[in-house]
């Protein structure tokens, strides 16, 4: 009788471990094949999205509070220094509004419709972030109804932070670019080196804060403080979206080496909207 | 018997758990998420752990599945960790409760062990998959130190209202 049970039990322990194992692979696939995730994932999705709304909306009331609070005491000091930077604004404004305008009728001479550069923008809101160590992913409040596709670019207002990874109808998962995960898709980008040349490379990687720009085209010296860009090369992302700055460059031995390490624009650890870029072309 | 309070009220303190866990890592993603530390939220398990010792609730089993397979696909999107995990730990905490009366010291000692058993496997499952390829002394001093400290101070904190709570309601 004893033995009979204990040889269920071990059953039992090992089909599970099997089907376990089962969802871990056929969740991979998907995740890596499929450009929508099945049935019993949207599923879940959906309806967790639905109830996660009225969980998250309090939460962020009384984290807001706070923020509210910290943002007071700092506002005097905030306001000083801003009062010096928007007389600048105002004059790259203008400036951005002239030089897009001029770009449009320069397109439209060349009978060039859609560049690189064009995108749609959606924006959403952040519902909340997976509780695990391993990955650094939001959930975001649109989704394929609203027009998100798979490997969109995300930015936050001050910069790239991520590019999404899994789309239901009503909202989407988000990967950042901090993320450790080594089989996540990497993000093309360039920056122009003090030569004025256009240097090509891969955000391989983070090191510390900082983000590390790998594959570099050619040994040409880079600016620190130069601005990054993505390149619009390699597919679904636009060209010319802000990642970051330069902050140092390092050098073993040929090019193929180099490795430039780049302070990413946005503040990964504050976001509450973001912008999806889903090119046009 | 379990009351039929408790009925309506334990799956939706779970649900409640399940989402304030991703909701306390976005808005204090700042602190919990940095460099040399990374936290990880795991009130459900609390929630879990709690209802076991001291509530009276009927398929516990069931719920924790199903808590599972949202946590996976919601949060992750890997299917397979949570949903088998949270059963397993639902049965280790009733194998120990079998030996012991429920207190504090008891309750707080078996949820550290939960906390330890799930963050060592949740690593073990996402080095396997090739998800993180972090060593295992920066994993026990980078995530499981910081989320243990984390989940005991939350443990100390809401062990009086949950245990009044699932006293009163079973």
């Amino acid at each position: 009788m004893q033995k009979a049970f204990f040889n269920k039990k071990l059953v039992i322990i090992l089909i599970t471990l099997i089907i376990s194992f089962l969802l871990i692979a056929f969740s991979i696939s998907v995740r890596n094949n499929k450009n929508t995730p099945s049935f019993i994932q949207s599923f879940g999705n959906e309806s967790a999205g639905l109830v996660d709304r009225a969980v998250s909306f309090p939460a962020a009331g009384i984290s807001s509070i706070g923020k509210a609070f910290t943002g007071l005491m700092n506002a005097y000091q905030e306001n000083e220094l801003l009062k010096t930077k928007i007389d600048n604004l105002a004059s790259t404004k203008v400036e951005n509004q002239t030089l897009k305008s001029e770009n449009k009728q320069l397109k439209k001479q060349l009978k060039l419709d859609k560049s690189l550069t064009d995108y749609t923008k959606i924006s959403a809101y952040v519902l909340t972030r997976t509780p695990s160590s391993w990955q650094n992913q939001i959930v975001i409040s649109q989704g394929s109804n609203s027009g998100v596709t798979k490997n969109s670019a995300v930015l936050s207002d001050e910069g790239l932070i991520g590019r999404v990874t899994e789309v239901n109808k009503t909202n989407s998962k988000v990967e950042l670019i901090t993320t450790q995960n080594d089989s996540s898709n990497r993000f093309a980008v360039q920056v122009t080196s003090s030569s004025g040349s256009v240097i090509n490379g891969l955000i391989t990687g983070t090191s510390g804060s900082y983000l590390v720009m790998g594959q570099i085209t050619s040994s040409d010296k880079i600016k620190k403080g130069t601005t990054v860009m993505t390149s619009g090369l390699g597919g679904t992302t636009p060209q010319g979206l802000y990642v970051g700055t330069v902050i140092k460059v390092s050098t073993s031995g040929d090019s193929s080496n180099e490795k430039v390490y780049i302070k990413p624009a946005a503040d990964m650890n504050n976001i509450n909207i973001v912008t999806v870029a889903k090119r046009t072309d | 018997m379990e009351s039929v309070k408790m009925r309506y009220l334990f799956p939706l303190g779970l649900f409640i758990a399940l989402f304030l866990d991703g909701s306390l890592s976005l808005q204090f993603s700042g602190s919990m998420f940095t460099q040399s530390v990374s936290i990880e939220s795991r009130l459900i398990l609390l929630w879990l752990v709690m209802a076991i010792c001291y509530g009276n609730v009927r398929h516990i089993f069931v719920w924790a599945v199903i808590a599972g397979y949202f946590f996976d696909t919601y949060y992750t999107g890997i299917l397979g960790l949570f949903i088998v995990m949270l059963p397993l730990i639902v049965y280790i905490t009733r194998s120990i409760m079998r030996y012991f009366t429920s207190s504090f010291i008891v309750v707080l000692l078996i949820y550290l062990i939960d906390i330890t058993i799930l963050t060592v496997l949740f690593y073990w499952a996402n080095a396997l998959i090739g998800f993180t390829s972090v060593s295992i002394t920066t994993f026990i001093s980078k995530t499981l130190g910081p989320t243990l400290a984390y989940n005991l101070a939350i443990f100390v904190i809401l062990f009086f209202p949950l245990e009044q709570f699932f006293k009163r309601f079973s």
